[in-house]
This record gives structure tokens, C-alpha cells and sequence, in this order.
């Protein structure tokens, strides 16, 4: 029997665990969500890289807990929701204050934009973190989640802890807010 | 040669310096513009590196048991 080689990359010794679950599928239909919100929520292109690898990481843990009562994408909202929310304040209460990398706005484009349309992007994207990081988190939070087509108004106040109508009147404040506050950051 | 990049580039600034003008009012509200930016955000390919490599390090994801299922537990 020849020796474990040593000093291989684990996705070659070890793949089964990701490809053989089909976990592979459902990083590949979620993890753009996942990463946008935390994107946003963070304005930092790390701390959203981090967040959502850990998010997908306990998704794969905790498997075994989903319940089916809910659909794949809001079970992975709620582990994200959770999640960036204790970062953000344990970051918080170390005072300290994200400083949002200048690629962030250069990876929001696609590879094969051309110049100009890389400039739009990342220029409209600043315009877009500028706004969000005025508003308060809960603002921030549910404009977020009402931009995914796929959660009703339902899910949002299921992930956010409160009632369909409640959150249907906060989204009315804070689709104003952003709007004001979007037209002044022109 | 250098006037006309010098020109390019002032009307590249003037086009972008447009768009960002008219984004407000090309979007219906916050959330058709919050979807035209997602739609935009690509996810960095290292993510799903890393969490082969994790979920590699972790074993496979536990099975929930048979009866469980059958009682929706």
C-alpha cells in the first residue's frame, strides 16, 4: 500500500464531502444572495467573503436541523441575518470601524465589462453603500432582503422577527429614506 | 494621440458622471436598484475554494435520521 502523499490540497484528497452531499448546487443557486447581503451590509469585501463562507460552512453542519418549513434560501437568510448581526457587534463593541477596500467596487463589475461600464458600476455601487450605510441597520436590513424577488413580504417579517404589516410600513419609511438620501449622494 | 485619450476620458467621466444623474430616476425605487446591483455583484470564486476545503476538513454533513423524517422532527 503506498503512503498518504503529503502536502496535497484537501479539494484534491478530499472532495467527496462537498461534491457528494450536493452541496456544491445549492452554494451555486444561493451564494450570490448570501454574499450580496452581507456585501451591503458590510460594505467590506472581506468581511463579506468571511461571512458568507462561514454562513455556508454552518449551512453544511446544520443540515441535518433544516426543516423543510421553511424554503433552502430563508433557512441560509436566517443563518446570515444571525450571523453578520453578531459580527457587526462584536466588531462594534471593539470599536472597530470598517474601512471599505477600494477593489470592493472593482469586483461588483463583471470581468468582461469594458472600461466605462466598470467606472458605472463601481461608482453607482459607492453611491449604493453610501446610501445603505446611512440608514439605520433595520432599514438597511429589509431593503436588502425585499430586493430578493424570491422572499415574500412573509418570510422577510418571519426573518426579521415581526409582523407582514409592520415590516410592509418600515419598508414604506425606508424606501423613502433611501430615496432622499440616495438623491443627495449624487 | 495624447488630446484624444485626454478626450476620451473626459467623455468616459461625462458619460459615467450621466448615468450616475439619471440612476436615480432610471430605477423605479430602492429595491429595482438594489436588483440591478446584486445582479451586478459577482462572487469571488475563492469562497467556494475555501469552503471545499473546509467542509473537506469537517467530514460529511450529518444525516438526520430516518424515523425523524417520518415524524417530521
Amino acid at each position: 500500500m503506498n503512503p498518504p502523499v503529503t502536502g496535497q490540497s484537501p479539494e484534491v484528497t478530499e472532495p467527496s464531502a462537498w461534491a457528494g452531499s450536493g452541496f456544491g448546487s445549492l452554494y451555486d443557486e444561493h451564494s450570490r444572495a448570501i454574499y450580496y447581503l452581507a456585501l451591503r451590509f458590510f460594505g467590506d469585501e472581506q468581511k463579506a467573503e468571511d461571512a458568507t463562507h462561514d454562513v455556508f460552512l454552518k449551512a453544511f453542519q446544520r443540515m441535518d436541523q433544516f426543516r423543510h418549513e421553511s424554503s433552502v434560501r430563508t433557512w441560509l437568510y436566517r443563518i446570515a441575518i444571525n450571523h453578520c448581526q453578531n459580527l457587526a457587534q462584536s466588531w462594534h463593541s471593539r470599536n472597530v470601524h470598517a474601512t471599505a477596500d477600494d477593489s470592493i467596487w472593482e469586483n461588483s463589475a463583471a470581468k468582461t465589462d469594458s472600461p466605462l461600464r466598470v467606472l458605472e458600476t463601481k461608482e453607482l455601487g459607492q453611491r449604493i453603500q453610501t446610501t445603505l450605510d446611512s440608514l439605520p441597520e433595520e432599514y438597511r436590513l429589509l431593503l436588502l432582503l425585499v430586493a430578493d424577488e424570491e422572499l415574500s413580504y412573509e418570510e422577510i417579517a418571519a426573518l426579521v422577527g415581526q409582523s407582514a404589516d409592520a415590516v410592509r410600513g418600515k419598508l414604506h419609511r425606508a424606501r423613502k429614506a433611501f430615496a432622499a438620501r440616495f438623491g443627495t449622494n449624487a | 494621440m495624447k488630446h484624444q485619450t485626454k478626450l476620451s476620458q473626459e467623455q468616459q467621466h461625462a458619460e459615467a458622471h450621466q448615468t450616475r444623474q439619471q440612476a436615480g430616476q432610471e430605477f423605479a425605487g430602492a429595491d429595482e436598484l438594489l436588483r440591478f446591483d446584486a445582479a451586478q455583484t459577482m462572487v469571488p470564486p475563492r469562497i467556494a475554494r475555501r469552503l471545499e476545503e473546509s467542509t473537506g476538513k469537517s467530514g460529511p454533513p450529518p444525516r438526520r435520521s430516518w424515523w425523524k423524517n417520518l415524524l417530521g422532527q
